[in-house]
């Protein structure tokens, strides 16, 4: 028997914004607990209130009712241990700093038994994060030499590099053709599968989120709830031809999707 | 090789009219006697008596370091008001009005002032090229500080980056291309202000020394002033747009690449 402990819980979660149309609401109560190690995605139609519970999560805007709390924590900021990897990779990259200094500038702050990390520690650091996303050799590159695929795994090493507890991923392979998309998902899976971080990602794909979870939450309706959390039982190492063709990838998939579309 | 090909194209294709203006002008100054446009071969003549290597201890290096001083000094006080400024929204507000009405005045009528309150020394000229210079630039790093994007300042945030840390290590890089342009307009209002102010009154510097050989029908003397300045503004600017290209090369190459 395995004791499961939770990483984020969200609690009865409102978010309300005055509009010139009067005050909108986004969310409305919106509760769901995230177990530590889990692999969560988030799905739901545009514009329901995916990427406002994203801020919500990573403490860059603040709920209006109900409460989140990280490893038991009240969330007030941007908490301790938390890494984010937005969609927008050609803006959320430093333009002015090589691969290696936008992984190391948010490592400055990193601490390591109360001690900030050594010359050493960080250029440890980088080379571990950058060989997790195979990108060994791009060290001095600018962000801005390298593909969309290749920049959106700087995103993720330098998520990577500060060893967080838990990652947060806003669409992040939105913004890649399909190819890449497809690499991007199993270097996820790879990462997920070393460091066992627990992953909460926003995504449109269905499919994307049925192959990559552990677990798909669908937010519905105005003000968004959550109307459905999918189990997805699909054995490890998944892989994109077998754990695609397997009939309960399209079981899971219809049901989300008729979940997502408001059907059922 | 191909490289030197294509730098061999652009100064052909940019020299060709200068000198063809030079060789005109030359040729139909030759035999001038208007004692107000002597033959250039007599200006330049005259030229390498002054300024290589005569005068150039009593008035270039004067000038030269006022304007070093005063557009250091105007750079210093524009960038590092500019990322207080515009990292605060609401101190912008306050003191962009003030700042519209200071730089509308024509920098060179504020020296006459600076003349009154300083006297007629160095300081004088190196408060009023700092004055007038470090509008441009104050003005330009507020914009390029304020237009940060949000994408990258929510990535900050989630990184836990301190205040400061966002403001030198993410708003002030971002600003860096639009505080350039800033010192680029700087630079040139400064070497004005240098000028006028030795004009206005000095003994010393290439201003001074232009304005005293008119006074004394030195026609000669004056051209040559004017053709160094020339010169020297022109270098300067080469050197500006040397260190612009060398501190921005992430910028450049990126532009390249869109």
């Amino acid at each position: 028997m395995t004791v499961t402990t939770i990483a984020i819980a969200i609690r009865d979660v409102t978010m309300e914004y005055p509009s010139p149309e009067g005050v909108k609401h986004v969310l409305g109560g919106v509760s769901y607990d995230v177990t530590e190690g889990h692999y969560v995605s988030i799905v739901g139609p545009s514009g329901v209130g995916k990427t406002t519970l994203l801020r919500l999560l990573t403490g860059l805007a603040q709920p209006t009712g109900g409460e989140i709390l990280v490893q038991g924590n009240r969330l007030s900021g941007a908490p301790e241990g938390l890494a984010v990897v937005l969609q927008d990779y050609t803006r959320s990259l430093m333009p002015w700093l090589t691969v290696e200094k936008n992984i190391a500038l948010p490592l400055r702050n990193a601490r390591l038994d109360n001690a900030r990390l050594s010359k050493a520690q960080v250029r440890e650091r980088i080379d571990g994060a950058l060989a997790e996303v195979g990108l060994e050799g791009n060290a001095k590159a600018y962000p801005w030499q390298l593909s969309g695929g290749m920049q959106q795994r700087v995103s993720i090493a330098r998520a990577l590099a500060v060893r967080p507890r838990i990652l947060v991923m806003d669409e992040p392979f939105a913004s890649v053709d399909a190819q890449t998309r497809f690499d991007l998902e199993d270097l996820v899976l790879k990462v997920r599968a070393d460091f066992g971080i627990t992953t909460i990602m926003v995504t449109h794909d269905i499919d994307e989120a049925v192959y990559l979870s552990d677990e798909v939450v669908v937010l519905h309706g105005r003000p968004a709830q959550v109307t459905d959390v999918v189990s997805v039982e699909l054995p490890f190492p998944r892989s994109q031809v077998e754990t695609r063709n397997d009939h309960r990838f399209a079981e899971l998939r219809t049901r989300i999707y008729e979940k997502v579309r408001g059907l059922s | 090789m191909r490289r030197a090909w294509n730098w061999l194209l652009a100064i052909l294709i940019g020299g060709w009219l200068p000198v063809l203006l030079i060789a005109w002008w030359w040729t139909s100054s030759a035999d001038s006697t208007d004692p107000f446009f002597p033959p250039l071969s007599q200006i330049w003549e005259q030229f390498k008596l002054n300024w290589i290597w005569q005068y150039w201890g009593v008035h270039v290096m004067p000038t030269l370091e006022n304007l070093a001083a005063g557009f250091i000094l105007a750079a210093a006080i524009g960038i590092l008001l500019g990322v207080l400024v515009g990292s605060a929204p609401t101190a912008a507000r306050y003191i962009e009005p003030l700042v519209d009405f200071f730089r509308s005045i024509p920098p060179i009528a504020l020296v006459p002032v600076f003349i009154l309150i300083l006297g007629l020394d160095a300081s004088m000229r190196i408060a009023s090229i700092a004055f007038a210079a470090s509008f441009p630039i104050l003005l330009s790093t507020i914009e390029g500080v304020r237009s940060t994007n949000v994408v990258l300042l929510d990535t900050a945030t989630t990184f836990r980056l301190t205040r400061a840390q966002v403001l030198w290590r993410v708003r002030y890089p971002n600003a860096l291309p639009t505080v350039f342009a800033g010192l680029q307009v700087g630079f040139q209002i400064a070497f004005i202000v240098a000028i006028a102010s030795e004009i206005l009154g000095a003994g010393f510097g290439i201003g001074a020394f232009t304005q005293m050989s008119t006074d004394s029908f030195m026609i000669l003397d004056a051209w040559t002033g004017v053709l160094l300045l020339g010169i020297l503004g022109y270098l300067l600017n080469i050197l500006f747009d040397i260190v612009e290209r060398l501190s921005l090369r992430w910028y450049v190459g990126q532009k390249r690449l869109a």
